[in-house]
């Protein structure tokens, strides 16, 4: 944490409120060079000019020094620019985050500052330098810029395979499919664990460990899996450990324009029926709008039709694809970068659609939890492939529904399973490594869930063990492509390349440093009606994260920090509780007046 | 006059079957009309059996279980509803000593609606009533909806032909602050400096450090057109001898009003001249008060009017934000979601809010640098009293305890003559519509956003702001009643009057909840003088009510200090609309349905008042070396409140609106509106149809 703050709170663009980019591991991890910034282990010299212009939409130019690493690119301004007592400017930006470099202006612009290049981030902003044209500083930054940050197009590898830091912990241990089984009871009578997909040749893009109904053999598994898209066939995802409701997930049935029916499809629906004793229903849940439900069927897709399955119920959630939510990251980012209009801010935040996107997740998972909590109905989620709306919905639902999924290391897992096991593709939907922009297959889906959960610490400030930095390191590491986490689209391909001793886990370094994140006002043990969080769907208690999208604007940052107080009165309380026990250990001799009256008691 | 009224109206309520046979069988034990307990003046004018409904409810002949039956009761203090079966006492809500928690006083009543034929038309005093009523719709200044409906017709009509009497008073006199006739013992803290003694007035300047070198003069009204100006006042000294003429040549002789110094700069409050011919004493007026400078510097003149709203842009704007916290059906609740901001947009509240407190940093800035403000405005008693006290609020700490914020609207709105009555309708007066305007809840919401920035640095929690807004209309309390203090001494004389100051909140509120008018996230500065005011003649001083205002009673004797304003405990809020948010404690409670249940910001106060708590016990027991633990008679009240019946901790009943959550409803089903499907709201034309 220390790091974190020496490296960056002398800059606006990456201080320790708005970025984790630069938390680190003890210092003798550190590779010390002669150097303003702490090198990463595996992290080495790329490209080094003297004479660029970082162009700060809100501090305006200031004329510096570019490293570019294989991991970083990192701009210092010369120390002689500066007046007395003011911090230099430095940006220190993952490669990872570059979603395009281009060059502005040419050998005939004129103005100052008009010819260099601007880089376009996936964390919201964009950077420009200004070169000199005489010196042809910019042609190898360029070059070098997409050499390192688009290592996929150009032949290259990714950062992560480089990088070899050593932390305390071992993050690849965090999730184990079979103790998480475990701890939801499973097996029992109804739910049987099978490796049926231990070679991904069922199906590709699901995890090797499944839980599935006790009756359906692995042969009646693969003929099930022929009419769900993409061989998704219908997996446990939760159990509710006194109900035995559940939520299993799959994509859509191949329906048709034809109308196509599987019995073996419905059977299997009626085996997940049949572990749940409470209910004679199944709730499925299609995250789509049913305009787009009834569309897909002209591709051979399509829903249940409650015709065909007996006993179920389809209900659409009007969650829209990961093209329209694309669209809308990219308003918000308009709205938000690099200056706000305040006179436009509340319509233009609204036109952006993006808090009534959050709003119709939230909804859908508020949904999926009533289903389960309240009517003790099992669930069946899905959208079209099952890898992103479905994603989003199982995950949420699972994170309100279950107190161990709100812890951090649970959060982890939760993050193991629902998305990195299931297939949510990580590669396409960031580009990790990919020069290709505006490949139509990037979505802000991932980020979406992590909004959606924000927004749940925000209305349940106790529920969370972890706090708003946890969230946005995740999101910063989403992009950075440092550690080996998020790459790749599915297990299979991950255990393929064998990421976990090719690379450094996310959770290494998170749970190495767990402390800073942590929520002071956590309560672990919830009782009676607080298992359950109920969010409140309704627009006035969706905010907009400024915290994380307006991160870049200084004159955005909250003012104060009340959970600063409260961990420093945790503190205290721990102080003087310590002190008390001391005392009453003492308690043979008379107790010693103490003079720690170090704040006021209750006003 | 009132009384003789209320009995005839009395006479004329035959209607006294309220009891609705179906429930005659139920077991439970009934509420009756005789719980409704009358306050010393107050008389029962209408009952009638009816049924409350959920504001977000249509009232419809099919949902009549979703409503609350009980008696609706009118007095002429209040419009009363206790309901058939006793309410489950949840230790979670502000219990008002005056009101039940479905009580609204008659002052506090904006609009009533009649639903006759499923129509819904405004009531209006001297209009004719139909005798067909159904339902009434009451909204309620501080936003409050409230929606009955009636076993007979008769009834009905009966109540809003009382309430259509009672709740437009036309003439001052028939206040119920006037009726109220209960002994009051003033046990209002000394440390609220109220400003009506020139004393006060000359502890401020001595206070401000501004009597040794500035030339101010406290003026006392009895000399001049004491009908019309403050009683007591400071203006400079250089407008002494002119102060006569000149001041008959400002709107309501406004001249110019000094209210706060820091350092060398001064705040001053002028009014417009009345016509162009006198704008050579406008301009002589201000260099004399340039004169009146120490350092002779231009002064920086804000002239409100132009950047400010109107306080009739301001009327439509809580109008308008209004409309938005009262929907009346689920149809509005989802035409209200799809496009929540854009609503929200329109209102132009928060671009007020903004504005106000704009201006309010732009002033304390020049004052920083040590120029002089002049704050113009035509009357200088309307935004004037906002940007004023603002502007104190953000350069001394002091107006950010309570007994600071306490003072701060004795002088600038009190004293310096806000018009209330006026601006918050307490009559009613169909031609003078255009002077109603919620000025005062701009301010409360100014200093809301103020304590989101900056929570460390209040006293004072927005509960207690809250509670201000409220307790502006309960007429008891003199506090915000009147235009002026002419008026308010009118009142004493020829009603009998019985001054009760709003900040004797004991009157009010039990130690529990006004321990949560507190901030636990106030870090106490130390250099908060509190000064020692003059006790009034007729206070009886009680001992150990206070409690749970800590604000430093020890330092009550110590000696007056000049200057004693510390110079760099100054905020530097942030004004944008987007970095302000709307204030829902105060505007969404009403609405059962946009309360988080189990969360919200509650429990982050809670969660801290118990470390506070226990620190306090902790550093308690290594003081006196004995366990608390087994310590029962601790009067620590956090405890008291949050295990009312066992020793458990129960966070359970505290929900977003926390202490104003009204769950008695299962709104279980309301919620459904929230999240079921529709697609009418998704705007069509951006979303693609393939997948």
């Amino acid at each position: 944490m220390d790091q974190s703050k020496t490296a960056s709170t002398n800059s606006l663009d990456s201080d320790s409120k708005s970025s984790s980019i630069n938390s680190r591991q003890g210092a003798e991890h550190l590779t010390i060079r002669d150097s303003p910034f702490a090198y990463l282990s595996g992290e080495d010299d790329q490209d080094i000019k003297s004479d660029v212009t970082y162009v700060c939409p809100y501090r305006g130019p200031s004329f510096g020094i570019l490293t570019i690493t294989n991991y970083r690119l990192y701009f210092r301004s010369h120390p002689n620019q500066l007046s007395e007592g003011e911090l230099p400017v430095v940006v220190d930006v993952p490669l990872g985050l570059i979603s395009r470099v281009e060059k502005i202006g040419g050998s005939t612009s004129r103005g100052e500052n008009s010819y260099g290049i601007e880089i376009f981030c996936k964390d919201m902003r964009n950077l420009r330098f200004a070169h000199k044209h005489q010196n042809h500083s910019r042609r190898t930054v360029v070059e070098k810029l997409q050499a390192y940050a688009f290592p996929l197009s150009n032949g290259g590898k990714l950062f992560a395979f480089s990088y070899s830091e050593q932390f305390p912990e071992n993050g690849w241990n965090v999730y184990e499919p079979l103790a998480e089984l475990r701890r939801l009871g499973l097996p029992n009578d109804s739910w049987r664990i099978t490796k049926t997909n231990e070679n991904y040749t069922v199906c590709d893009s699901y995890p090797a460990v499944w839980a599935v109904p006790k009756v359906a053999s692995d042969d009646f598994l693969k003929k099930v899996s022929q009419f769900r898209s993409r061989n998704r066939l219908p997996v446990l995802s939760w159990i509710h450990p006194k109900t035995l409701a559940t939520i299993t997930r799959c994509s859509q049935p191949l329906v048709g324009v034809s109308g196509k029916r599987s019995s073996d499809d419905e059977s299997y629906l009626h085996y997940i029926i049949d572990g749940n004793a409470r209910s004679e229903k199944l709730s499925i849940m299609d995250a789509r709008p049913s305009a787009n439900a009834i569309a897909n069927k002209a591709k051979g897709g399509g829903y249940e039709s409650e015709e065909s399955y007996q006993s179920v119920e389809i209900n659409f959630l009007d969650i829209h694809n990961i093209h329209v939510m694309r669209e809308s990251l990219r308003k918000l980012k308009e709205v938000c970068y690099p200056t706000i209009d305040d006179s436009k801010w509340l319509s233009s935040i609204d036109n952006t659609l993006w808090l009534k996107h959050i709003k119709f997740i939230l909804a859908g998972a508020i949904r999926i939890v009533d289903k389960i909590e309240t009517m003790s109905t099992s669930v069946l989620v899905h959208c079209s492939d099952g890898w992103d709306r479905t994603a989003q919905l199982t995950s949420l639902s699972m994170l309100l529904l279950d107190p161990y999924y709100r812890t951090l290391k649970g959060f982890e897992v939760l993050i193991e399973k629902e998305w990195l096991s299931f297939g949510h593709k990580f590669q396409q939907r960031i580009g990790h490594g990919d020069s290709r922009h505006s490949d139509a297959d990037r979505s802000p889906v991932f980020l979406q869930f992590i909004d959606c959960v924000w927004q749940v610490g925000q209305q349940f400030p106790y529920s969370l063990e972890f706090n708003e930095l946890f969230l946005i390191t995740i999101l910063d590491h989403l992009y950075s492509c440092r550690f080996g986490t998020f790459l790749y689209n599915t297990e299979g391909e991950r255990v393929k390349e064998d990421i976990k001793h090719k690379t450094v886990s996310l959770w290494s370094m998170v749970n190495s440093l767990q402390e800073q994140y942590k929520n002071p006002m956590f309560r672990a043990n919830p009782t009676g009606p607080q298992i359950v969080l109920k969010p409140n769907a309704s627009m006035r208690n969706i905010r907009l994260w400024k915290g994380l999208y307006c991160r870049w604007n200084p004159s955005m940052r909250p003012q104060d920090n009340i959970y600063q107080r409260t961990r420093e009165l945790l503190a205290l309380q721990e102080q003087l509780q310590k002190q008390v026990t001391e005392c009453k250990l003492k308690i043979s001799s008379r107790p010693t007046p103490s003079n720690t009256r170090l704040a006021s008691p209750l006003h | 006059m009132l009384n003789r009224k209320s009995e005839m109206a009395k006479k004329r309520n035959t209607f006294t079957s309220y009891l609705n046979s179906k429930n005659l069988n139920d077991s439970e034990p009934k509420a009756t009309i005789e719980d409704l307990k009358l306050l010393p003046g107050e008389l029962q004018v209408a009952s009638t059996a009816s049924v409350l409904y959920p504001p977000t409810v249509k009232i419809t002949d099919t949902n009549e279980n979703e409503g609350i039956e009980g008696v609706l009761i009118v007095t002429n203090f209040r419009l009363s509803f206790i309901s058939d079966h006793k309410e489950k006492v949840t230790g979670s809500y502000q219990e008002n000593m005056f009101l039940g928690r479905n009580d609204v006083c008659l002052n506090n009543i904006d609009l009533i609606y009649q639903i006759v034929d499923k129509k819904k038309r405004k009531l209006l005093p001297q209009q004719k009533i139909s005798s067909r009523i159904e339902a009434l719709h009451i909204v309620c200044k501080n936003f409050r909806l409230l929606k009955f409906s009636f076993k007979s017709k008769e009834g009905g009509k009966n109540i809003a032909h009382t309430l259509a009497l009672f709740a437009y008073p036309s003439r001052s006199d028939l206040s119920f602050g006037n009726l109220f006739k209960e002994n009051y013992y003033n046990t209002i803290k000394m440390t609220v400096t109220m400003f009506n003694t020139k004393n006060d007035w000359t502890r401020e300047l001595i206070r401000c450090g501004t009597s040794e070198w500035t030339e101010l003069k406290v003026m006392s009204a009895e000399t001049f057109n004491s009908k019309i100006l403050p009683k007591h006042f400071v203006i400079p000294k250089t407008l002494e001898s002119m102060f006569d003429t000149y001041s008959r040549a400002f709107t309501d002789c406004r001249i110019c009003f000094w209210t706060y110094s820091f350092g060398k700069a001064s705040l001053l409050r002028i009014g417009e001249v009345k016509s162009i011919e006198n704008s050579y004493i406008y301009n002589t007026t201000l260099e004399k008060i340039r004169l009146n400078d120490p350092m002779k510097q231009p002064l920086e003149l804000l002239n409100l009017c132009d950047l400010l709203p109107s306080i009739q842009d301001v009327q439509r704007g809580y109008t308008r934000l209004r409309e938005l916290c009262t929907p009346e059906n689920p149809r509005q609740v989802l035409l209200q979601e799809s496009k929540y901001l854009q609503l929200l947009d329109k209102t132009c509240w928060l671009l007020y809010v903004s504005l106000a407190l704009k201006e309010s940093t732009r002033a304390a800035q020049c004052m920083l640098k040590g120029k002089t403000v002049v704050l113009q405005e035509n009357t200088g008693r309307d935004l004037c009293c906002v940007i004023s006290s603002l502007t104190q609020i953000i350069l001394d700490p002091f107006f950010r305890s309570i007994d600071g914020f306490q003072s701060l609207i004795q002088k600038e709105w009190v004293s310096l003559e806000h018009p209330f009555s006026d601006r918050l309708g307490h009559l009613y007066n169909p031609d003078g519509a255009d002077k109603e305007s919620p000025i005062l809840l701009l301010f409360l919401d100014c200093v809301w956003q103020l304590l989101q920035q900056f929570p460390a640095e209040f006293e004072y929690s927005e509960t207690y702001l809250t509670t201000i807004w409220d307790s502006a209309f309960i007429p008891i309390f003199d506090t915000f009643q009147f235009n002026s203090e002419f008026d308010r001494q009118l009142a004493v004389k020829e009603q009998q009057l019985t001054l009760r100051s709003l900040w004797d909140w004991s009157e009010q509120f039990s130690e529990r909840d006004k321990m949560l008018f507190t901030n636990p996230f106030y870090t106490k500065k130390e250099s908060v003088i509190v000064r020692k005011s003059v006790i009034p003649p007729n206070a009886i001083p009680l001992h150990g009510l206070q409690k749970s205002f800590s604000s430093s009673r020890l330092l009550r004797d110590h000696p007056l200090q000049t200057d004693s304003i510390p110079k760099d405990k100054f905020l530097q809020p942030k004004w944008e609309i987007s970095s302000l948010g709307v204030w829902q404690q105060c505007y969404y409670r009403w609405i059962p349905l946009f309360e988080i249940k189990n969360g919200g910001f509650p429990h982050i106060d809670l969660h801290n008042r118990l470390l506070l708590s226990n620190i306090y016990k902790l550093q308690k027991t290594l003081e006196t070396g004995c366990d608390p633990s087994g310590d029962d008679d601790d009067d620590d009240t956090i405890d008291v409140m949050l295990r009312p019946r066992n020793k458990e901790i129960n966070f359970q009943d505290v929900n977003s609106f926390f202490p104003f959550s009204s769950n008695e409803n299962n709104s279980d089903q309301l919620n459904e509106i929230l999240i079921s499907s529709n697609d009418v709201l998704m705007d069509g034309s951006i979303m693609e149809r393939n997948d």
